[in-house]
């Protein structure tokens, strides 16, 4: 309640005296990787050191030589040998068995649940979490591109988001004329002249909007080779974090950024240090290793977060595929993020958790409320931030990740 | 029961459907036969300053459509804003072809949950869009977007996609025009406002330790009656919980007739003696208590003042003058918050008369307006919708339960879509929508002229730095750039 009410002041105060901007050369930009589909990450961040994960998944589970060794407990997927440095480092991190507390097993339900930032009990919130958050600490620097989604659908999560935009390519942020292939510069001027000579808020936040497109455009149009060597995977995915990081690099003021990667839902012939999902596991892992490299001259303005809806059950099933379970590991990347560490609970906790006869969602428990992470991760992207009706009736604890 | 209720509401639906997917069928009936059609002669409006006419219809209204301003010169304010206060006077079959295809808009509560989440939210959306762009009953579209705000349900909380379409029927329309008192009523009761704000598991069981689920008792107060600083305590707030309490809804519920709405379990409900606001409620009232409640909040003179206060952030500007205030909140005190008396003092105060041109279009008015004025044809399709998400007022999708504000700065960021959205209208870029600008150029009886389209637009002539903005633009291009001018995101 008062979030909302020292909002309005907050806003009424900040149109009053000035209507100077806030520069945005401060932001800070959380990059939400989405898993759709229920990764194995098991798989990912693999606990080498516990028999029962070899015993369980014969088929599956990465053999000892092949695993990247983190300590004497994890290591990583051989694919995400591109990460291995960033672990080291200390700027990429996990945290284990984190979960939704939905039972159902359904990839629709706690996506729903995960993306509205809502529990199975209790009362659910409004919108997306990240709508909510940035509905709620809206400020009156907030930029037209404060939110982004890539891809050609909102995400649940940025359901209520005062700006939201829905984008394949930067290029789809233009002002466009309403002709195709037309020069946008007379329209341009024309919208500069008529909000130039409004002396008004409107005015005002006309003729930032019109800068802020300024610098979009020179963005467009040139394919600029990334920096420092990066290579994004040739796929949907890679394109789609190139696009981000030419975003973050601009300082447009952007928050979030969210994008997906589907692919995990591996009930068939899942492989190991190869297959299926290895191949995904590579994708992800170049995608994200080549999205750092490229804004490394801006580290210190975004931090990503990988998230998905659940993890899978330990042991494998008779298509050589695992089936729909409960925790998995979260992990994250960026300068804040303490990384270099493997946090949360041993995911496989007990030998009757992981009974083979078990039907339905089990396996691993899904120890740490996913929105103790995610609270964690807004505040080390924007402190300050006001999260008691991001997720209301959550008493945030430290769990360490930033 | 159910599927022959379903299916014959389905083939209602397709009928209309059939009709609509034809959509050149349905322009070509609404333009030939229901007066849908842009008039052979628009007269101009020439001062400096908008139109006394023209800012009714850009305040009562969407905005004109092409006609209307000469339409209301012809019979007066007066005699037009009586019309509009009596909707069910108005034929409205054009729009009622557009907008009444879509099947989920007929279920009850329960029924609801035969559809699926993007079907539901879907139809919900592109029936409020048509019915505000094509309907005549232009003031109760406009109370209904006032109302939607007041009275806010999330489609995305809970179960809230599947109740809001009866909540949009049954309350918020039913009662845009009508008595406060009854539109509170029914919100409270509404399947809808139960889940969004908890009232569902609002309990107190005989000896039991059960404590009322305040969440809904204290936003009737703060937000939907009196205001936050209304006057009413804590305790007034609890004893308004207990009063609520039993109400609920349970689309499970076992061998009931009315299965799918909401009811009074009295087994839940707390039927000792309260106090709320200083008045007794005596014992044994049981679902009676929930009327006395209405009565207490809704007579509180704070309320009156809050209604009030917002109905002229609306409609006059967002720093509301104060003697206007009083003016609508006198009247809502005499006639126990008769709508159509409020909306009559409210605009023949002369506070509205000279507050042409003060406020700032929210986004949904933005798009509206601009696609009335041009006469467009539209069958509200997601190209269409889309731009308003990106404008951040995405129909019945603000999280918290204060509804979209009224207020300048949260719709500033925003900028970019509305230009856009302008330009690509006025060139018949923009996704499922069509407009025939020569026609209305015919009509106003001048071609490629900045000065006429603009006075068409905005209710005024333009000044000379306005128009040096427009030089040689195309036409397409003159008339999206004046509705992505600051002059027409002003109304």
């Amino acid at each position: 309640m008062m979030t909302r009410r020292s909002l309005i002041s907050k806003l009424a105060l900040a149109a009053a005296p000035t209507f100077a901007a806030v520069p945005r050369e401060e932001s800070h930009t959380l990059i939400h990787v989405f898993l759709r589909g229920g990764a194995d990450t098991l798989n990912l961040v693999v606990p080498h050191a516990d028999d029962r994960y070899y015993r369980l998944r014969p088929g599956l589970a990465i053999p000892k030589k092949d695993v990247i060794q983190l300590n004497d407990r994890y290591g990583l997927h051989p694919t995400m040998k591109p990460l291995e440095g960033l672990y080291k480092d200390g700027r990429f991190g996990a945290v284990q068995s984190v979960g939704v507390d939905n039972t159902s097993g359904s990839h629709f339900d706690c996506q729903d649940q995960m993306e509205h930032g809502d529990s199975m009990h209790g009362s659910p919130a409004g919108g997306g979490w990240l709508g909510r958050f940035l509905r709620l600490n809206a400020t009156e620097a907030s930029s037209a591109l404060s939110a982004v989604a890539i891809g050609t659908a909102l995400p649940e999560s940025l359901r209520g988001a005062p700006a939201v935009s829905v984008l394949e390519r930067i290029e789809d942020i233009a002002i466009r004329t309403g002709k195709k292939g037309e020069d946008s510069t007379k329209v341009v001027q024309a919208l500069q002249a008529m909000y130039g000579a409004e002396v008004t808020l409107l005015g005002q936040r006309g003729v930032e909007t019109l800068d802020l497109f300024q610098r979009v455009s020179a963005l467009q149009g040139k394919a600029e080779a990334p920096e420092h060597g990066a290579e994004y995977p040739k796929d949907g995915f890679g394109n789609g974090l190139r696009e981000i990081a030419r975003l973050v690099k601009a300082r447009l003021g952007l928050q979030v950024a969210c994008i997906d990667l589907g692919g995990w839902d591996t009930h068939f012939f899942q492989g190991n240090s190869s297959g299926t999902q290895a191949e995904r596991i590579k994708t992800l892992a170049e995608g994200l290793a080549a999205l750092d490299l490229d804004l490394t001259s801006h580290r210190t303005n975004y931090t990503i977060m990988v998230t998905t809806e659940f993890g899978r059950r330990v042991y494998e099933n008779a298509s050589l595929g695992t089936d729909h379970g409960r925790g998995f590991a979260l992990m994250a990347l960026g300068d804040r993020v303490k990384g270099g560490q493997v946090l949360g609970a041993w995911p496989i906790q007990a030998e009757e958790e992981i009974n083979v006869n078990t039907p339905g969602p089990g396996g691993l428990h899904a120890e740490t409320d996913y929105r103790q992470v995610f609270g964690e991760v807004l505040n080390g992207c924007f402190s300050g931030a006001d999260l008691r009706q991001v997720f209301p009736g959550v008493e945030l604890k430290p769990v360490g990740l930033m | 029961m159910k599927t022959s209720r379903r299916a014959l509401l389905r083939s209602a639906a397709l009928g209309a459907g059939a009709l609509a997917s034809c959509e050149r069928v349905v322009t070509q009936i609404n333009r030939g036969l229901l007066g849908e059609a842009v008039p052979a002669k628009l007269a101009l409006t020439t001062g400096a300053e908008i139109d006394a006419d023209f800012h009714l219809l850009s305040r009562a209204a969407f905005g004109p459509w092409p006609g209307d301003v000469q339409r209301v010169k012809k019979m007066g304010r007066e005699a037009w804003l009586e019309e509009q206060l009596h909707p069910d006077r108005i034929d409205d079959s054009a729009c009622d072809l557009r907008a009444e295809r879509f099947e989920s808009i007929y279920f009850s509560a329960g029924d609801a949950y035969e559809f699926r989440k993007p079907v539901l939210r879907d139809e919900i959306t592109r029936h409020s869009l048509l019915r505000a762009v094509y309907s005549r009953r232009q003031l109760h579209e406009v109370m209904v977007e006032f109302w939607t705000d007041h009275l806010n349900i999330d489609l995305e909380k809970g179960d809230c996609i599947y109740l809001k379409p009866s909540d949009d029927r049954d309350v918020i329309r039913k009662h845009a025009l009508g008595n406060f008192h009854e539109l509170i009523r029914a919100s409270a009761t509404s399947p809808a406002m139960l889940v969004y704000l908890d009232g569902k598991s609002n309990k107190v069981r005989k000896n039991t330790a059960d404590k009322p689920n305040e969440n809904y008792a204290r936003e009737l107060m703060e937000l939907h009656t009196m205001g936050v600083h209304g006057g009413y305590t804590q305790s007034d707030v609890s004893e308004a919980a207990r009063c609520l309490s039993g109400w609920t809804f349970d689309r499970n519920r076992f061998f009931a007739l009315n299965q799918g709405e909401s009811f009074f379990n009295a087994s839940w409900h707390d039927d000792g003696i309260k106090q709320v606001l200083g008045t007794i409620i005596p014992p044994g009232g049981g679902e009676k208590d929930l009327d006395r409640l209405v009565k207490i909040v809704c007579d509180h003179p704070s309320t009156a003042k809050f209604v009030s206060t917002k109905l002229c952030k609306r409609f006059i500007r967002m720093e509301p003058p104060a003697s206007a205030v009083e003016t609508v909140a006198a009247e809502f005190t005499r006639t126990h918050g008769d709508i159509r008396c409020v909306l009559r003092a409210l605009f023949n105060t002369p506070e509205f008369a000279a507050s042409q041109g003060q406020l700032l279009k929210r986004p949904f008015k933005f798009m509206v307006s601009a696609m009335r004025a041009l006469a467009t044809d539209t069958t509200a399709e997601k190209t269409v919708l889309e731009p308003l998400q990106r404008m951040g007022h995405g129909l019945f999708q603000y999280p918290t339960p204060d509804g979209y504000p009224d207020e300048e700065l949260p719709w500033m960021g925003t900028l970019m879509w509305r230009w856009n959205f302008g330009l690509a209208l006025a060139s018949g870029k923009q996704g499922d929508t069509r407009v025939e600008l020569w026609r209305l150029a015919k009509s106003l009886g001048a071609t490629n002229d900045a000065s006429t389209w603009f006075s068409y637009l905005t209710g005024r002539t333009p000044k000379p730095e306005e128009l040096a903005a427009f030089k040689d633009a195309e036409e397409a291009q003159l008339v999206g750039l004046i509705l992505a001018s600051p002059a027409f995101q002003r109304c």
